[in-house]
């Protein structure tokens, strides 16, 4: 069954200085019960798409279900089902994380037993427990974060809206939030992340969808999108070769000084022993989902551009 | 979720707004009364004597009144710079529900404020309980009013910086401006009507006949000044303010 669908929706902004298309005819579904992970460049239409689905927003044209329910005609019935962490949201000043939890689950319905209970195991696999009776304007940004996070990740609802939940949070953090992420995940709830660590999208999502210009360009798994770019090696070089002379064999770019190329395997034997003659050290890996990324978004924004030149 | 469930959740709200806050914020205790004490403390100055108990009561409604500019700015603030207003109303709690218990929220935080005011007032005239709960009534019809009023303003605003100077131009006029810390009388009587377009000068001849201050006429339509009229009227505006709560506030962007 599909937790989320969405056909031909589409978002324009209309102000003083014009229009922005921020979504254009996005059909997208995530099957119930999926970490679904939403990924995009900044502008790119990913939290225009959670506020219609939160019903935050109204879309231009198109519809969204959530599990069978329209979310324009029926937003009562769908925020029920629903809770979300806002993008650069923050928790109120005054209050502790497990207040913050408390509070938020008791105003979705819980009893204070169960709500106490709950707050302080989701303390707990945040790590929130030695901050947990501090209030939130004296925690770092970091652990602002994470108690907003704790506060509607607490909920276990059936759909999850996470809009860039690890923002600024240390790598430890981040690893205690996605295994409190896989945890709802593993209890039944859908969850929709969008997150611009690649890294973190690679770990959590069963399935991912990469959004440009309003436009989605994939929806698959992370291993079906790094084959999709046809790019399957990197190799790193420490100098000896220019991007131009490497261009024809894939997609180049520079990195901290060195030159990168994406290469099919093919290609690698040849590149390795011209790299031998010229004594020049190389890194040889597979083609990682940020390399996917950019592959596949600097493409369509190279197709774009190529299109607009006169 | 059962009304029970949202009726326990409004409770919540007003809880750790309110309550909450003002238990670890005391500074917010002195800020909300500060002003109308000033303003009662320059007519003290300045006044005959027999101004005072206006200036009181006038205290108390610019408590409540101020209830609207709180809720405007906190809606917007909690919805613009925290995002937390969508963290609630994407759940089974109503969006009515979170209004209501940011509201609530609000009248906590003046509740010291009004006690002080209505045992001032006591000290200075005689007040029996029937005026004192008449008080509490006409407080009440006003805090609605302006907290439905402020949240609704609230909902319109993109910006934190463009709502501030609405809220000291709105609630100003609605509470420095009319008789509410001065009567009628001072008005000239040509005139007297015009501040009947004001909601709060309802609230305000309603609390000084509670309090049994001397209520002015409106020669040019007698009918303003009558009990009926001044209790339909601060009644009916209560119900228009909030249903425009209701119905017009912005809950999805367009």
């Amino acid at each position: 069954m599909e937790a989320l669908v969405s056909r031909a929706l589409s978002k324009t902004y209309r102000g003083s200085r014009g229009t922005v298309r921020a979504l254009d005819a996005v059909d997208m579904s995530i099957a119930k019960g999926r970490l679904f992970a939403f990924l995009g460049r900044n502008g790119a239409g990913k939290t225009t798409f959670i506020k219609i689905a939160t019903a935050l927003l109204l879309p231009t044209s198109g519809t969204v279900e959530l599990f069978g329910v329209d979310v324009v005609d029926h937003a009562r019935e769908v925020r029920e089902q629903i809770a979300i962490v806002p993008q650069e949201g923050k928790p109120f000043y005054h209050l502790t994380p497990r207040e913050h939890i408390v509070e938020y689950l008791r105003v979705r319905g819980a009893t204070g037993e169960s709500a106490k209970n709950r707050a302080q195991e989701v303390l707990q696999g945040m790590g929130l427990v030695q901050y947990q009776d501090i209030p939130a304007m004296v925690l770092s940004g970091g652990l602002q974060q994470r108690t907003l996070v704790a506060m509607v990740l607490a909920t276990e609802a059936p759909f999850l809206f996470l809009d860039e939940p690890t923002l600024g949070m240390d790598p430890f953090a981040r690893r205690q939030v996605w295994e409190v992420i896989r945890r709802a995940a593993r209890k039944g709830s859908t969850v929709l992340l969008t997150t611009h660590y690649l890294d973190e999208a690679e770990q959590l999502s069963e399935e991912l969808s990469v959004i440009e210009g309003g436009h989605v360009l994939y929806q698959g798994t992370a291993e079906a999108l790094k084959s999709k770019v046809h790019l399957e090696i990197r190799l790193q070089f420490e100098g000896g070769f220019t991007t131009q002379e490497l261009a024809s064999y894939g997609q180049v770019f520079t990195e901290h000084g060195r030159v990168t190329l994406l290469t099919t395997r093919g290609r690698v034997p040849e590149l390795t022993q011209r790299a031998l003659e010229r004594k020049t050290a190389i890194n040889v890996g597979p083609v990682t989902l940020e390399e996917a990324f950019l592959t596949l978004v600097g493409r369509t924004i190279e197709d774009e551009d190529a299109e607009a030149a006169p | 979720m059962s009304w029970k469930t949202q009726a326990n959740a409004i409770w919540r709200i007003c809880y750790f707004y309110g309550f909450l806050a003002l238990r670890r914020a005391p500074l917010l205790f002195i800020a909300i009364f500060l002003t109308p004490l000033s303003f009662l403390f320059f007519l003290y100055v300045v006044a005959p004597h027999s101004a005072l108990p206006f200036g009181v009561v006038g205290g108390i409604l610019f408590s409540a009144l101020f209830t609207g500019n709180g809720m405007m700015n906190d809606c917007a603030y909690l919805r613009l710079e925290r995002q937390l207003q969508q963290v609630f109303i994407t759940s089974p709690l109503r969006p009515m529900s979170w209004v209501l218990g940011m509201a609530l929220g609000e009248l906590a935080w003046t509740i010291p404020a009004l006690a002080l005011f209505i045992f001032v007032l006591s000290l200075i005239v005689s007040l029996s309980p029937i005026a004192v709960l008449g008080l509490i009534g006409v407080v009440l019809l006003t805090w609605l009013l302006a907290t439905s009023l402020g949240f609704l303003i609230s909902t319109f605003f993109r910006q934190l910086r463009e709502i501030w100077p609405i809220g000291t131009v709105v609630f100003t006029s609605l509470s420095v401006l009319p008789p509410i810390f001065y009567s009628l009388a001072a008005v000239p009587e040509r005139v007297r009507w015009a501040a009947f377009l004001a909601p709060s000068t309802f609230a305000s001849q309603l609390a000084d006949r509670v309090a049994g201050l001397p209520v002015t006429a409106v020669p040019a339509i007698p009918a303003l000044s009558s009990v009926p009229f001044e209790v339909i009227g601060m009644v009916a505006l209560t119900i228009l303010f909030t249903l425009m709560a209701m119905r017009l506030a912005r809950w999805r962007e367009p």
